[in-house]
């Protein structure tokens, strides 16, 4: 466990000496702030919803962005090496690295809080909503992190860590969205479908619900992808 | 200490490391030596449990080193090739980093840290970033980083490769220090650098054991070989006719330089042909510039052992 800890610690702090950590900050803050002010003004429910579904798509971008040299940064520079002779196992590893960049990521949500501060200002907000709304941001979050570190395990190059990432991002947003439009397919997989897209599930989030299934659903979603990316890691040291 | 069998590993078609085995006693400095690409990376990766060896075993202590493997890696210092490092990490930063990977406490590691840093020579540089390091100076944190632990058994890949002759003579008189502390295993293709310390030295090629020994063995199995240059004013090819008919003259080869010809005589086994050649050259007159018994030095065995081993076709590319 303390291990686990070490890495993450010594993951977060060096995220926050590459530049893409302020890239990823800054354009976060803006796009939130943006789209927060397009929903802002007199007669206007005092709410976050609006602005969270719409930072949700953002993060298809912006969490890939994060990830993507949590571990093939490892290997291309070769550090892996020392640190997979350390006694430290694979799973460890893998947790903590993924630790770290959700620590990283948790610091995205300080301009949210900031658009919250606004609120409470000029209005009185329902804080149910927002606080569960967070939560689900955090779990989507997590998710995307867990799907990033897995491609970041697959390959040595960031770049295509990174599309891998957005492209699997995609496979549980837009596709699980247009996919169940389709005729041919069967209502039961039309509801597996809609059950397996992200944005539903972070909806009930957002709505102010909190469910078990939707805390079901991303916790199995953050486990098996971190699984696969320990086991990932492990098959390199066999090829 | 270090025990390997049949060590076999293949990268897909390739064959990097072909039936390996040795062993290396407690408290022993022993050197891998043999040219890029011979399979010295492979088999210390494979030693330290990075790798996992196609067939073969390793254990370290006793302990296996792929089913206890965590075990294992507690007691292995490891320095992997070029030293790879974290450039955003200040070296402080770096070694309490590493001890806490390997379960020290802050008592421990602050104690540990001051020990390495003062013997690898970083005591005034604890503060900088690795990134803005020099080469000399990223090893010694590599080294400072292995040693930190305090293992038994250490294994440095390539502790010397892009150093300077003066930072080389360090990490040289640093591993002497370890002598006896550390069972240490170091790679190296720079033959010199382990015959001053190495106990033993083991010469691989195309993923093989071609020699080893002691470095006097390994010197004695060419002492044999030694040869004698004659420098005399005369013709070659009456030098070579006259030093042929010498008793115990194996090979002659002659060269002309400005008037004088260079005789390169090669003895049979055993005999020393000195007096013999002097005396053929008074008979016939001849003035002598030089005459030098050349024996064969470490080296030169090691590029004709290695040299052979990639003539032989083996495999020659690995990592």
């Amino acid at each position: 466990m303390n291990q686990m800890l070490t890495i993450a610690k010594r993951e977060l702090t060096s995220l926050f000496y590459s530049p893409i950590a302020y890239v990823v900050l800054g354009l976060f803050s803006l796009g939130t702030t943006m789209i927060f002010f397009i929903g802002f003004g007199p007669g206007q429910p005092a709410t976050l919803r609006p602005t969270l579904e719409g930072v949700v798509w953002l993060l298809i971008f912006l969490v890939p962005a994060i990830s993507m040299r949590l571990i093939s940064e490892e290997f291309r520079s070769g550090t892996v090496e020392p640190l997979l002779t350390a006694p430290v196992t694979d799973t460890q590893v893998v947790v903590g690295k993924w630790l770290g960049a959700m620590g990283f990521f948790s610091v995205l949500l300080v301009p949210l809080l900031v658009l919250v501060a606004v609120l409470e200002i000029t209005a009185s907000p329902d804080f149910g909503p927002i606080v569960t709304g967070l939560v689900g941001l955090v779990l989507v979050g997590g998710f995307y992190l867990a799907i990033g570190a897995f491609a970041s395990a697959a390959t040595q190059n960031q770049i295509i860590a990174f599309m891998l990432t957005v492209f699997i991002i995609c496979v549980f947003t837009i596709a699980m969205f247009f996919l169940p439009q389709a005729a041919f397919l069967g209502p039961g997989v039309r509801e597996a479908m809609f059950y397996l897209n992200v944005n539903m599930q972070f909806a009930d989030f957002n709505k102010g619900l909190i469910d078990t299934s939707n805390f079901v659903y991303f916790a199995t979603g953050i486990a098996l992808f971190l699984f696969l990316a320990v086991k990932l890691l492990e098959s390199r040291r066999w090829r | 200490m270090i025990d390997a069998q049949n060590l076999v590993k293949w990268y897909g078609p390739t064959l990097a490391v072909d039936d390996l085995s040795f062993n290396i006693p407690r408290g022993q400095i022993v050197g891998f030596l043999g040219p890029n690409g011979a399979g010295k990376s492979t088999t210390l990766r494979m030693l330290t449990g990075f790798l996992p060896p196609t067939a073969g075993r390793i254990s370290v202590d006793g302990l296996d080193v792929l089913a206890d493997s965590q075990a294992v890696r507690a007691k292995i210092g490891y320095l992997p090739e070029n030293t790879p490092l974290y450039p955003e990490m200040r070296i402080d930063e770096y070694l309490h980093y590493r001890g806490r990977l390997y379960r020290m406490d802050r008592y421990a590691r602050v104690q540990r840290i001051d020990e390495v840093c003062d013997r690898c020579g970083l005591s005034v540089v604890r503060r900088r970033l690795i990134g803005q390091l020099s080469r000399g100076n990223k090893q010694r944190v590599g080294l400072a980083g292995a040693l930190l632990h305090d293992p038994p058994v250490l294994i440095l890949d390539e502790p010397t490769a892009g150093l300077d002759p003066n930072q080389i003579t360090h990490v040289r008189r640093l591993i002497e220090e370890l002598r006896g502390k550390h069972t240490i295993l170091l790679s190296t293709h720079i033959l010199p650098e382990v015959e001053k310390i190495a106990d033993k030295v083991m010469i691989i090629a195309g993923g093989k054991i071609v020699a080893q020994g002691s470095p006097d063995e390994l010197r004695s199995a060419v002492a044999s070989d030694a040869r004698i240059l004659v420098e005399v004013k005369a013709d070659a090819a009456k030098v070579s006719q006259a030093f042929g008919g010498v008793d115990g003259v194996k090979e002659v080869e002659t060269s002309m330089r400005d008037g004088w010809c260079r005789a390169v005589v090669t003895p049979k086994d055993g005999c020393d042909t000195r007096e013999a050649l002097g005396g053929a050259a008074l008979s016939s007159g001849w003035l002598i510039r030089e005459m030098r018994h050349e024996s064969a030095s470490l080296e030169q065995y090691f590029i004709q052992i290695t040299a052979r081993q990639s003539q032989a076709g083996v495999a020659e590319d690995t990592l």
